[in-house]
């Protein structure tokens, strides 16, 4: 959008319509509103258009525009003057704040904050957490259901384990699950049943490329249904570590397995670029962001402990 | 709002109206749950359990861990919206005396608080309010009468965070008005700048 036009008489704001009739004419300072200086000398200056005046032009570019050297890591903040919860003060409040929602609908996440270098290389990796958090992954194995690979994916928790009678419901519609594996040896079939058309733009179809066509589908099940992945954006990280119905030893538990994950990740990558832990903020869908001191939980509570806080 | 004292302001204020405000009550011992049923949609007077839900329903919480709140809105517009609000009196023998019990039922001027006991062995009350039509203030006095909840005032530091906090809001607002006028005064200035070189460079071309 253009910026706004002024009515080169009257300097007052005009409409876009209307200011193309004064387009061509120029600008006549109106004696009543005195024009701001620079805009007075200016005009009269490229009017007068002699080389020397041009020449002798005052440059200096105004401070806003100077160039500012840009920083080179991310700011943080000086955690001397925060405040900070511990456990199981914080999931308190969290649980206050989700008051009434479902407990497998709210979720906790975990924000990392890091003092990193802005163009290094990020913290990128997936982790099974003690308590996965999104657990109703359904799951759909193409294997024979009778063969030793169909049993031991129905044993991992496959919601679907089949191969006929997979191809006939999804061509009929009924796209029952969210991921998909197929064994190597029903690859063969699967490329038969044509059914790129219906699962390929839901990014479902089994290809050697996504890691979805395994032998072993028992431990892809079990991988698949556990692991949540996580990556460092702008020097955080963030991952969602637990349900609201999770009990503050479980979360206790997830924290720690993260926090340990995320460590040796950085410490992995210390040699290319210095990574260290600044702050930990736990937060919810529906509640504030708290940052952790670290303790599980503190004397000065009201007597509220964790069994308290691990009710509903 | 990166810097940190914004952020902690913004916290502070917002745990503290968490902390206090209407709704913030201990309840007694014997309440181990609360369970709200009302629609999902305010039509048919389903507004004040809604609010109640959001605003002191939170603050119950918070002082409250330990009892089971939990709420249900599958109802229709036309069915009732009921809170019920289950007791525990462990030991039968003792509940003829029990708070439980307890505010003098007969007395209560309120139609509709029901006594049911459901199993032999743990005698559970479950007292129930209708809120329909009503709004979070009214059901909030009716379950507080009921209860018997003591309200939780705020302590001399919290008075004076939340005076820290006003003051610095006030003070706040003030600055960010004139440094409006200040930012506008600025672009304008820049504006009609660029409007003259805009119009300067169409001219000598």
């Amino acid at each position: 959008m253009a910026a706004p036009r002024y009515c080169p008489s009257c300097l007052s704001l005009a409409s876009q319509t209307t200011t193309t009739l004064f387009r061509a004419s120029t600008p006549r300072i109106s004696p009543f509103t005195p024009p701001p200086q620079s805009l007075l000398q200016q005009p009269n200056q490229l009017r007068a258009a002699s080389q020397n005046a041009l020449k002798y032009r005052r440059k200096d570019v105004p401070a806003s525009q100077k160039r500012k050297k840009a920083r080179s890591t991310f700011l943080v903040p000086d955690l001397r003057n925060a405040i900070q919860f511990s456990l199981v003060e914080a999931m308190r409040y969290l649980r206050a704040s989700e008051v009434g929602r479902p407990p497998t609908s709210s979720k906790y996440e975990l924000h990392l904050r890091l003092r990193t270098p802005k163009n290094g290389a990020v913290v990128r990796n997936r982790l099974r957490l003690p308590h996965p958090v999104k657990t109703d992954l359904r799951i759909c194995v193409i294997a024979p259901s009778d063969s030793p690979q169909g049993l031991a994916a129905k044993a991992a928790g496959a919601v679907i384990v089949g191969e006929e009678e997979i191809f006939l419901a999804i061509k009929e519609g009924r796209v029952e699950f969210d991921r998909c594996l197929c064994h190597t040896d029903s690859l063969a079939l699967l490329q038969k049943a044509n059914l790129g058309r219906i699962l390929g733009p839901k990014g479902l179809m089994p290809s050697v490329k996504t890691n979805t066509v395994v032998k072993d589908v028992g431990a892809s099940v079990r991988e698949m249904a556990g692991a949540s992945e996580y990556r460092e954006r702008f020097g955080v990280v963030r991952m969602a570590i637990g349900q609201l119905g999770f009990s503050a030893e479980e979360m206790q538990r997830n924290i720690r397995a993260f926090v340990e994950s995320v460590k040796r990740d950085m410490q992995g990558i210390s040699d290319q670029t210095a990574k260290d832990l600044h702050e930990v903020v736990l937060s919810s869908t529906n509640g504030p962001g708290l940052s952790l001191n670290g303790s599980f939980s503190s004397g000065e509570d009201g007597g509220v402990g964790a069994r308290d806080v691990s009710t509903l | 709002m990166v810097s940190l004292p914004q952020r902690m302001r913004k916290l502070q204020t917002k745990l503290l109206a968490i902390r206090l405000g209407s709704g913030a009550y201990v309840l007694p011992k014997d309440i181990k749950r609360i369970h709200m049923r009302f629609a999902p949609r305010i039509e048919g007077g389903h507004m004040g359990p809604r609010k109640f839900w959001h605003h002191e329903l939170v603050r119950l919480k918070y002082h409250n861990p330990a009892v089971t709140m939990t709420v249900d809105r599958t109802a229709r517009p036309e069915d009732a919206a009921v809170m019920s609000v289950h007791y525990t009196s462990s030991n039968p023998t003792l509940s003829s005396d029990s708070s439980a019990a307890g505010p003098a039922p007969v007395a209560s001027t309120s139609t509709s608080s029901t006594l049911t006991e459901t199993d032999a062995n743990t005698t559970e009350d479950v007292r129930t309010i209708d809120m329909k039509h009503r709004t979070n203030s009214e059901i909030l006095d009716e379950l507080v009468r009921m209860t018997k909840a003591k309200i939780v005032e705020a302590t001399a530091e919290e008075v004076e965070e939340l005076r820290a906090l006003e003051e610095q809001r006030v003070r706040g607002a003030k600055d960010s008005a004139k440094s409006l006028e200040v930012r506008a005064r600025l672009k304008r200035e820049k504006d009609l700048l660029e409007q003259a070189r805009g119009e300067m460079a169409g001219q000598a071309a």
